[in-house]
């Protein structure tokens, strides 16, 4: 009996550890901001510390070439990529948030605004009104965005600044049927505790 | 025997017999404790009550560690900070360090059925909050409250005690524990599933995580209703019934608890078990966010891994259990004591090699699942030396015991993960330190009858005068120790195989054990 099990249990352990040799490796390194030009100027519709309530409320975002940058450089510009990020209040103590200089490594920039074409027509700065998403949580936000190529890799970008955060209300997801159901339910263990009482009373005293 | 009436007296001496003998499918002990275990078999009342506890402490762990794979989403709906996350993942344990001592007496004084039923149903409020809470400070409440469950832990460990003898109480156990355990594994998978199974429904995240939680909810309400339903808590019937009748003494709780707190042993295996079963605890509830946040692999990844290091309890923990019976059918006490120290200090130096392989995702994952099997053998070899520390307070021992395994994991992630102080890969290979230093105590732990690590056995102890030694002569007198004698008896192959007939031992109900 002894020896069959051991058998089963290392078997066992060999076939976890082989698993484990295949599981897929994390993903490679890619573009670092630190190489990227400052090149955008982007501006938002809300003020620093408004309040918007995710799913309803709206903030329209513009974007342009920075005055200080050539008239042509906007030229390579084919796309651009616009995130919502957490502000340095929204980062403190919550290591899952972290900003990272690689840029496939970034953690602080998890929401996607838009991604459209760069150049609006006319020439005039591009924009995007958007309504904040129902899956953004509560925090403090600044909005990034990327000017990107033909293949989608990342030349240039701009940011407003994350000092001047404004603030999202997140859904809680509670309904009101999962408050009844969580009453009901407790209700019902505490009651089938106190059944189970009774009767053993009952027989204890015949 | 009445005059002139010799046939319906020996009829009614064999009626008298059938009733106070009850008959029982599987082989028992003078105890009434089965000497087999039949791990497929529901037979009442030794198997049934086997698969009702290990099934009502599986989903005890399920409820208790449904957090920590939802954390990635959980984190962001009530705003949590690594504080917010460190500090539930502490009281999720710290509840049950008092609740198990709590337990362990209630078992004594009311037996296991009532005891473990009653803190399962009064903490499935609990986790059905779960479902409607809103901040971080209401996140730690329902984690805290929750955990209270896991005292059912010691009631399992009691009713197998209970119900299963000497040569297989070690097995018994391990299974137990060990597959109620499962639960901190099995939930790592269940959650995630549930909550994509939920939001393919049509929930949109931020809700879908908070019906999931009905599930650990549901199962820990009906698994306790079969408990109270289905459950005995003593081969021989109920406790109510037991000391109504007389054979069973009702002890008081004065006695019991004097008689474990004066047992320096049950200190120690508390220490030592904390840092065996304190850190599988401590490690349930980070190892997930640790690949997550470290490897940048998926939520379901990393909560597969986190799973497999769960899941290792169903057969490493009975392991443990099986290698303590074996090492007492062929070194007694002794080999038990050897065989806790030596897999408990190898957990501990697998851990130390898990925090600095942090650079390799493969190598991480391999030797985590390596400390995972060592690290519950070694909560599996404890159980089986627990249940021989005392008779009389087998209980609160067990709940002492317990309880000290949450002290250990609440230490464990107050001092290395908590907070932003170490990087969760530091703080494992301290915790790896802290648990070899923590595991050297058993050398000091000696049983006059059967020795301990480094010394023999005293010439002329007995196991008889052990288990007495706990109650005074009048207590003797009245006949109040029967239980601890027939213990005793039945214990007397813990000497090794000088001390006991022959490897095989089982105590058949008809011989007289004691003269070897």
């Amino acid at each position: 009996m002894a020896p069959q099990q051991s058998i089963h249990a290392l078997s066992v352990l060999a076939a976890l550890l082989f698993a484990a040799a295949c599981l897929p490796a994390p993903a490679a390194a890619g573009v670092h901001l630190s190489t990227l030009p400052k090149a955008l100027a982007v501006t938002t519709s809300a003020k620093p510390g408004q309040v918007l309530h995710a799913g309803v409320d709206s903030v329209t975002v513009t974007w342009s070439l920075n005055t200080t940058e050539p008239a042509g450089a906007a030229a390579a510009y084919k796309n651009v990529k616009v995130k919502l990020c957490y502000a340095p209040a929204s980062q403190k103590d919550r290591g899952w948030r972290n900003s990272n200089d690689d840029l496939s490594k970034d953690k602080a920039c998890q929401f996607k605004v838009t991604q459209q074409a760069y150049a609006a027509a006319g020439g005039s700065p591009g924009t995007f009104p958007y309504v904040v998403a129902r899956d953004v949580p509560s925090g403090s936000y600044y909005v990034r965005a990327y000017a990107t190529d033909a293949s989608g890799t990342e030349v240039a970008y701009g940011q407003t600044s994350p000092a001047a955060a404004f603030d999202v209300a997140g859904i809680t997801g509670i309904h009101a049927s999962l408050k009844v159901a969580a009453g009901v339910f407790s209700a019902f263990s505490v009651a089938a505790l106190a059944f189970f009482f009774v009767v053993e009373n009952r027989k204890k005293n015949k | 025997m009445a005059e002139g009436e010799l046939k319906p007296a020996a009829m009614q001496v064999e009626a008298a017999e059938a009733a106070s003998k009850p008959r029982f499918r599987m082989p028992v002990d003078s105890d009434n404790k089965a000497t087999e275990f039949w791990i497929f078999s529901f037979a009442r009342p030794h198997m049934s009550a086997f698969h009702l506890s290990w099934f009502s402490f599986f989903c005890c762990f399920l409820s208790t560690f449904a957090a920590p794979p939802l954390l990635p989403l959980i984190r962001d709906t009530l705003g949590l900070t690594a504080t917010d996350i460190g500090s539930a993942g502490i009281a999720s344990v710290s509840g049950a360090v008092f609740a198990r001592v709590a337990m362990g007496t209630a078992c004594d004084l009311v037996g296991p059925r009532l005891a473990s039923a009653s803190i399962i149903l009064l903490t499935t409020p609990a986790v059905y909050c779960f479902a409607i809470i809103d901040s971080p400070s209401s996140f730690l409440l329902v984690r805290f409250f929750t955990g209270f469950s896991l005292a059912s832990f010691v009631s399992t460990q009691f009713w197998m005690s209970s119900m299963f003898s000497s040569p297989k109480v070690g097995l018994a156990n391990g299974v137990a524990g060990g597959w109620g355990n499962l639960g901190g594994g099995a939930v790592q998978l269940i959650m995630p599933l549930v909550f994509e199974a939920i939001g393919k429904i049509g929930s949109t995240p931020f809700t879908a995580w908070r019906v999931a939680f009905f599930i650990p909810g549901l199962l820990q309400t009906v698994s306790a209703i079969a408990v109270l339903a289905f459950g005995q808590d003593m081969p021989d019937g109920n406790y109510r019934k037991l000391h109504k009748s007389g054979d069973m003494h009702k002890d008081s709780f004065g006695n019991v608890l004097r008689h474990a707190v004066t047992n320096y042993r049950a200190w120690i295996l508390a220490l030592t078990y904390g840092y065996s079963f304190g850190v599988e605890l401590a490690v349930d509830n980070i190892i997930a966010q640790y690949f997550y946040d470290r490897f940048g692999v998926k939520l379901s990844t990393a909560g597969f891994i986190a799973a497999s290091f769960g899941m290792a309890n169903i057969i490493s923990r009975p392991g443990g259990g099986l290698m303590s019976d074996w090492l007492s059918s062929r070194f007694g006490m002794r080999g038990r004591l050897w065989g806790l120290w030596v897999v408990q200090t190898i957990g501990g130096v697998l851990c130390v090699v898990l925090g600095a392989v942090d650079y390799s995702f493969g190598t991480s994952v391999a030797v985590m699942i390596l400390f995972s099997l060592f690290v519950q053998a070694a909560c599996g070899l404890t159980f089986g030396i627990v249940p021989f520390v005392s008779r009389r307070s087998l209980g609160l021992i067990s709940g002492m015991t317990g309880g000290g395994g949450n002290v250990g994991a609440v230490l464990t992630q107050l001092i290395f993960f908590h907070g932003s102080k170490y990087k969760t890969e530091t703080g494992i290979k301290y915790m790896g330190l802290m648990i070899i230093a923590c595991t050297l105590p058993i050398t000091l732990i000696y049983f006059p009858q059967w020795g301990g690590m480094f010394v023999g056995p005293r010439p002329g102890a007995t196991a008889d005068d052990y288990y007495n030694r706990e109650w005074t002569a009048h207590e003797r007198e009245k006949g109040f120790n029967t239980a601890s004698v027939r213990f005793a008896e039945n214990s007397v192959r813990e000497g090794g195989r000088s001390g006991s007939q022959s490897k095989h031992t089982t105590v058949p109900v008809e011989s007289s054990p004691a003269d070897v």
